[in-house]
């Protein structure tokens, strides 16, 4: 790592000029130091994890516009027809629904809960974090009591429970998985700014004499806020797992189009006969959050240069 | 140390307390009624009316939790309504093919997944590791009841190796362990990467290394060293989170643990079960972290329980 250090900006001076340099470090060098390395893994995570999110969710926003079957709309006449029959790309699941377009809606209706929940958690999460963090007191006593409380909770299970009392709406389930998601936003948010308030802009505010729930709001928080927006593609990620676990349990939307979850709880039944009806749903939630995952990953590893400049 | 042990102790307690109160609140709070679910959709209001007099459910909320409480500290929680057996005892009789799977799971994934992150650690971002890195990330992003039904595909219909579903031999454990195993292993290599790459970085490591220190006590001795907490405590946590029941695997393969068990008390409303399962998985989780609490001082000489619990 202190290698690579050093090796980075002398060979960035070294190239525009085009002269020998007396430097040591050739381009070898420097292309096998860890920093390079670090640069080309993450350049490498955005493009594979760019790529697949855009081929699930490209379809999936075009769904109305795409000259797809009716999801809903069943023909028993063409039950469980292979992929690539008849025109039915995935094939039919055993009502004689276009496999495709149920997968889909479905995932409009899983990305949609995905998205308001991420939304929900972030929105907690960053508030309740940074109040936790800048007022310190019995603000953060409560918070982070709450944190560790619903850290030993079962969480499935609770999950489960709200969904199957208060019944499988889309409002519901985005709340549940929202408060299965906070904790690690308002963790993340409450560290950030135990750092941020010791800084002396912080200090200079308040001799300025702003109050400290503006210096918190205008100050504090857009300095911590680009960071803890890379974590939201993770949750968004582990929101789509979750949502499609709950589905599969039964514990999903119906309305206006099953989810993913629940078109492969009704495919495995036909496992043995019908192997698409429950691969390629699975395939494709797979896809998504493999890219979203990598999208993440690769945006938390890249290099930021403009901190590095100032 | 006895009270450090005893404080956590209470405070565990009051968390179980706490979780089992919330679940009593969220079940009277929601619409349907056990009643209609014990007797049947075609029952008449007399017998409706009955069922709920031989549950106690025709009395005042805060009745039905003083008497819940007296249950509770009796530790007898009722007749489950499904069961018709002490609810406690139907949960009892589930919770060693959960402890059975859980202890399996964790198991392979510490054996697989502390080499594999180490592994990792060691040549960071080249080609390999970022091959393997890629994987991890796929197998943190398979739903595991699709990875569940793929393996049951094709591990116990296509290739029938191993038994479908139920815990009737050995090799009935194979595939479950195995679905749970995929997303723990990486999860768990990943962070054994994250604390590990930190670990070698850090100036003492270079200090060993210019002493002379070789490369495998560095990782092992050095690196791991201070790695064992976090990882440790990763372990454990993902432990304790599975006694509450593997409920996606468990309904998967047909599993008799308690998570299945807890999917057909929702089903069927039925309150007592519900809190059985519930007061016990609470405990049990409870009790597991106190005892990786406890381990502590063990893999790290400088921690001092009763001190970290004074400051």
């Amino acid at each position: 790592m202190s290698l690579s250090d050093t090796a980075t900006p002398a060979a960035s001076a070294a190239q525009p000029p085009r002269t020998p340099s007396a430097s040591a470090v050739t381009k070898e060098l420097v292309a096998k130091a860890g920093a390079t390395r670090r640069r080309n893994a993450a350049k490498w995570k955005l493009r594979i994890g760019a790529v697949c999110t855009l081929i699930v969710i490209i379809p999936i926003l075009l769904a109305q516009v795409l000259p797809l079957p009716d999801a809903n709309h069943q023909d028993l006449s063409a039950r469980r027809l292979a992929p690539l029959v008849d025109g039915h790309l995935f094939g039919t699941d055993q009502l004689g629904r276009d496999l495709l377009s149920r997968v889909l809606h479905g995932g409009q209706v899983s990305l949609t809960i995905g998205i308001l929940a991420v939304v929900v958690s972030g929105a907690i999460g960053i508030i309740l974090g940074a109040a936790a963090g800048y007022f310190g007191g019995w603000v953060d006593t409560v918070v982070s009591r709450v944190l560790e409380a619903q850290m030993s909770l079962p969480l499935l299970m609770m999950l489960l429970l709200v969904v199957a009392l208060f019944g499988p709406s889309i409002p519901v389930i985005t709340f549940v998985i929202a408060i299965a998601q906070w904790p690690e936003v308002a963790r993340l948010t409450r560290s950030m700014v135990l750092v941020e308030r010791e800084k002396p802009y912080v200090s200079a505010a308040r001799i300025l004499g702003l109050h400290r729930i503006q210096i918190l709001i205008q100050h504090i928080i857009p300095n911590v806020i680009k960071q803890a927006t890379l974590v939201v593609l993770l949750l968004l990620a582990q929101a789509v797992l979750l949502e499609s676990a709950l589905s599969f349990l039964g514990a999903g939307p119906q309305r206006p189009f099953a989810t993913w979850g629940r078109i492969i709880s009704d495919g495995q039944d036909y496992i043995t006969t019908s192997w698409w009806m429950v691969t390629l749903p699975g395939l494709v939630i797979v896809l998504m959050v493999v890219g979203v995952n990598l999208l993440g990953d690769g945006l938390r590893d890249r290099p930021r240069r403009k901190k590095k400049g100032a | 140390m006895t009270t450090y042990i005893l404080k956590r102790l209470g405070q565990g307690l009051l968390t179980v307390f706490l979780t089992v109160s919330t679940v009593f609140v969220l079940i009277r709070l929601a619409p349907g009624d056990p009643a209609v679910s014990y007797a049947g959709p075609l029952a008449t209001t007399e017998q409706l009316a009955k069922v709920r007099e031989q549950f106690g459910l025709d009395r005042p909320v805060l009745e039905q939790y003083w008497i819940f409480l007296q249950q509770l500290f009796t530790g007898n929680l009722g007749t489950s309504y499904s069961f018709q057996a002490p609810a406690m005892q139907v949960v009892a009789e589930r919770m060693p093919y959960t402890l059975t799977l859980a202890t399996a799971s964790i198991l392979l994934t510490a054996v697989v997944a502390i080499p594999l992150g180490v592994w990792m650690a060691r040549r960071p971002d080249t080609n390999r590791e970022l091959g393997v890195n890629v994987l991890t990330i796929a197998g943190q992003s398979m739903p595991d009841f699709w990875t569940g039904i793929m393996l049951l595909t094709g591990f116990a219909v296509l290739i029938p190796l191993f038994p479908a579903s139920g815990f009737a031999t050995w090799g009935g454990l194979v595939l479950p362990t195995v679905t749970i195993a995929i997303l723990q292993i990486a999860l768990i290599s990943r962070m054994v990467r994250r604390e590990m790459t930190s670990n070698f970085a850090a100036p003492y490591l270079t200090v060993a290394r210019s002493r002379g220190v070789g490369s495998p006590a560095l990782t092992w001795r050095y690196a791991m060293g201070n790695s064992a907490i976090p990882v440790f405590t990763a372990l454990g946590t993902r432990f304790a989170a599975m006694l509450n029941g593997v409920v996606v695997v468990e309904v998967v393969f047909a599993w008799p643990g308690v998570g299945s068990l807890i999917v057909r008390a929702l089903e069927t409303r039925d309150y007592p079960l519900i809190q059985a399962t519930v007061l016990l998985t609470a405990l049990l989780a409870v009790a597991v972290q106190l005892v990786i609490d406890l381990a502590y001082p063990l893999l790290d000489p400088r921690v001092r329980l009763g001190k970290a619990a004074a400051a």
